[in-house]
């Protein structure tokens, strides 16, 4: 059967998650030295977002942090709205999600893969023995949180081995000059340099120790994507499990028109959450990042999602 | 409207069954008993509680006192990134495992830069407490000691004093005194030997960092002395300076 | 041309990896003759910053003047590379950098004889980012039109000094490509050599362990200052730092001098920092050594330099 055209709410959605990526490393690259004595603004954005980094220090170490306040706002547009933070923020949640699409049509088309697996109450675990740990005053949030594990690794891996590839490649271009006659291909590469060193690059190439440990954790997230879309989304993800909790019963549901229905579970295979999108009263909001690919993959339009308030119109 | 919304929040709390989160008694508790046990593994290890000082584990400065910082610190590397000179590394077993991927300075790879507070204005969390400039050139991160095995103009007659030349403190905390050695020609040379004032270093870490010494320095700095913990000192009375 | 083809060469030497086989650097001499040192001073202390800022301003013009004016060291259409102490992160106050307000005279002064490219920028001790912002030199030189950088790591050069001890070093390569050079130290104490000076400040032109220098400062110095040869120095002592240098940072060590001075002979100008410090020229080993090498004389006073009381 021929996929049915990608619908507006996921392109909608796309826009948000790139925009977020987007603004993720431009706050990255703000993290540096300005005049005088001075960073960028807005360099921990996505850290005040994040209800878990507040919990999680609050009943560590009894205090609040200044400026994580602002993570209340993802509590309640979650309460109401259900994990749409999931879905079109969080910008590691966004490389797994682009991750997952890569999968081969062949293991899509094993339709039951996308479907909700009990293994799926891990990350709720993970959560509960993480807070508990926190109560008695140990606080390994950081090792999970999904801002902290992809702030680490862009800090520690993405960003020296970037740094060096451009630097080196632009070194090479200027110990080599190439060119035809007085025409060099430095007189355009130089300047293209610069404006990187001002603006992207570091002041002089970072180097870190241990970064083998770092990237081994950080290449296995991204790489089980490959065996379940949004792999750490579903099964590890402390954040995505807080949010879960908050988000289990939302005013936002999903809508599905069992008249249209033929079972093809095409909306299972795309499913980013496994939430259970075909199955009549049996989805589960707080397994779904609202996503709209179920939306998007009904051949019949048979799916969407609406504002639905209880004891209204059942 | 509000009566809507009434509905929501008695529904929240009493959603149908799929709705319902799929948890079961035996996970929370092994998650639970995870969690405890955890935390007083950590406190019964060698750096529980304080009862011993890891040299290497040498925090940013500003860093809360070592428990309130492992409580508030979430590992994001936002330090890291930030710190000018590279100093700032996840750390390995430097604090046990409960420290991995905290902030640890390596002062082969950077320094603390004394007119520079970065690492405090980034931290989401506070484990590196925000503060002025005037209180962070107070602050005391660790202490330098010289290798005299190393130190080259104690080790191999030769001139040297990189480390006294890059000493940021106002008054210098390296000071030397020159002395008549021997050289391998059986000559006399006079050659300025350094030492340390503990009471003016702050554990920069920058003669460290600027020691030719390549592999192991001549001059290091270890973790005795930090402001944050009143149990990790070397001197009668750390607080009178 | 000569510049053009010696660029090239070096290009397929780095290529290659080989070190250079080069005499002296060619940095291009004062096109015409005149005094080899002038020394601007002013006779009152003002205290107020803009004052001050006036002060380094006006000792600036009057020492390059008093040599001939700025015509005399850079043509139309030159390069020109100056070179201040940007070693730390300190600012201004401070005297361990050279004073913004001198550097962005002399920026102004090339622009006037008609510089074509004015470039500002030293190989920091200290993190280059905050040094170069800390000691206001980077604001300084923006606002008065010169390139002020981060020296680039790729760009330094093993390059053949032929020294007496440094055969050779990597050297920043761009400095190949300008062709004059303005050396702009500040005068302070220094704890191993008593005194940094001009010659040392060349220092800043290198990459590579720098911190091997020290085992015998006063060669390895004088082999760099043979090399570099800047086509003018001009010494900044509106503030000298008297003890605790190079880095300073006690306010109480920074004592007025209200003196610029400029001049063609590296060794006869620092032998002149030097007694603005207290101290005996010969007692300086860099100095002592430059002048046995007959680099340059460090009996300033025999060249009968200009003095200018403002």
């Amino acid at each position: 059967m021929a996929r049915p055209k990608t619908t507006w709410p996921v392109w909608l959605r796309r826009t948000s998650q790139s925009a977020f990526l987007l603004l993720f490393f431009y706050f990255f690259l703000q993290a540096v030295y300005r005049p005088i004595n001075q960073t960028g603004r807005g360099v921990d954005f996505f850290f005040q977002l994040d209800p878990l980094v507040l919990l999680s220090s609050v009943l560590a170490s009894h205090k609040v942090a200044a400026g994580l306040s602002l993570s209340l706002l993802t509590v309640v547009v979650t309460l109401l709205a259900g994990r749409w933070f999931c879905g079109w923020v969080c910008p590691f949640g966004t490389l797994h999600h682009l991750i997952s699409s890569w999968r081969s049509a062949r293991v899509k088309e094993r339709l039951t893969v996308g479907g909700y697996s009990r293994w799926q109450r891990s990350k709720y675990y993970v959560l509960f023995a993480l807070l508990v740990g926190c109560v008695f005053g140990l606080n390994l949030t950081g090792w999970f949180d999904p801002f902290s594990f992809l702030y680490r690794s862009t800090a520690t891996i993405i960003f020296p081995m970037a740094n060096d590839a451009i630097g080196s490649f632009f070194g090479w271009i200027y110990q080599t000059d190439p060119g035809i006659g007085p025409a060099k291909v430095t007189s355009v590469s130089e300047p293209i340099y610069e404006v990187l060193r001002r603006h992207f690059l570091a002041a002089s190439q970072p180097h870190f120790y241990g970064t083998t440990l770092l990237v081994l954790f950080f290449a296995a997230a991204l790489f089980l994507n490959l065996y379940r879309a949004r792999f750490w989304c579903r099964y590890v993800c402390p954040l995505g499990g807080l949010l879960g909790v908050i988000g289990k019963n939302p005013l936002v549901q999903i809508k599905q028109n069992q008249e249209v229905c033929n079972d093809c579970r095409l909306c299972v295979a795309d499913c980013q959450g496994g939430a259970n999108p075909d199955s009549a009263g049996g989805w589960k909001p707080s397994e779904c990042v609202y996503c709209w690919n179920c939306h998007s993959a009904c051949p019949h339009h048979g799916i969407v999602f609406a504002i639905h308030v209880p004891g209204g119109t059942k | 409207m509000i009566t809507s919304l009434l509905r929501w929040l008695k529904h929240f709390f009493q959603p149908p069954p799929a709705a319902k989160l799929d948890l079961k008694r035996r996970g929370l508790i092994v998650g639970g008993i995870a969690g405890v046990s955890s935390a007083f593994l950590v406190r019964s290890s060698a750096l529980g509680q304080r009862r011993t000082f890891s040299p290497e584990l040498i925090r940013p400065p500003g860093a809360t006192a070592e428990d309130d910082f492992l409580a508030r610190c979430i590992r994001c590397g936002e330090c890291m990134k930030v710190c000018p000179t590279n100093a700032i590394q996840p750390a390995l077993d430097e604090g046990g495992i409960e420290g991995l991927w905290t902030p640890v300075l390596k002062m082969r790879l950077g320094y603390c830069e004394y007119e520079c507070t970065l690492c405090s204005q980034v931290c989401p969390t506070q484990a590196i407490q925000r503060m002025h400039l005037e209180d962070k050139q107070k602050i005391k991160i660790g202490l330098a000691f010289f290798d005299r095995n190393r130190c080259l103009p104690y080790a191999s007659a030769r001139t040297c004093i990189v480390c006294e030349e890059h000493c940021p403190t106002p008054k210098k905390a390296i000071w030397f005194e020159e002395v008549q050695v021997m050289t391998p020609e059986r000559t006399l040379t006079t050659v300025k030997q350094p030492r340390v004032n503990p009471e003016l270093c702050t554990g920069c870490g920058i003669c460290e960092n600027k020691c030719p010494i390549t592999d192991m320095r001549g001059v290091y700095i270890t973790s005795v002395g930090e402001t944050r913990h009143p149990k990790n000192q070397p001197l009668l009375d750390p607080y009178a300076s | 041309m000569a510049d053009c083809s010696r660029r090239r060469f070096l290009h397929a030497c780095a290529m290659t990896g080989a070190a250079l086989k080069l005499g002296p650097l060619a940095l291009n001499a004062a096109t015409t003759s005149g005094p080899a040192l002038s020394i601007a001073r002013y006779k009152t202390s003002p205290q107020a910053p803009e004052a001050i800022a006036e002060e380094a301003r006006r000792l600036t013009q009057e020492a390059v003047n008093g040599l001939g004016g700025m015509g005399r060291f850079i043509s139309r259409g030159d390069v020109v590379w100056i070179k201040p102490n940007i070693g730390w992160n300190r600012r201004p106050e401070q005297a361990a950098t050279t004073n913004p307000d001198v550097v962005a005279t002399l920026i102004s002064m090339c622009y006037t004889v008609g510089a074509k490219r004015v470039i500002v920028s030293d190989n920091s001790c200290n993190a280059a980012p905050p040094s170069f912002a800390h000691s206001g030199i980077q604001q300084a030189a923006e606002k008065a039109g010169a390139e002020c950088f981060i020296l680039d790591e790729r760009k330094f050069r093993k390059t053949a000094l032929q020294g007496k001890v440094l055969q050779s070093w990597d050297v920043y390569g761009d400095i190949l490509g300008v062709n004059k050079l303005i050396n702009a130290p500040i005068v302070k104490h220094h704890g191993l050599c008593k005194a940094t000076l001009g010659m040392k400040n060349l220092m800043g032109v290198v990459g590579g362990e720098r911190n091997r220098f020290h085992q015998d400062l006063s060669n390895t110095v004088v082999d760099l200052a043979t090399f570099i040869k800047p086509t003018l120095v001009v010494m900044d002592a509106v503030r000298v730092l008297t003890a605790n240098g190079p880095v300073g940072g006690n306010l109480a060590d920074v004592q007025r001098r209200d003196t610029v001075a400029a001049g063609t002979d590296q060794v006869a100008i620092d032998a002149f920092g030097a007694t603005l410090l207290g101290l005996k020229p010969q007692d300086i080993g860099y100095i002592a050594e430059a002048h046995n090498r007959k680099l340059g004389t460090m009996a300033f006073e025999t060249l009968k330099p200009r003095r200018i009381e403002i």
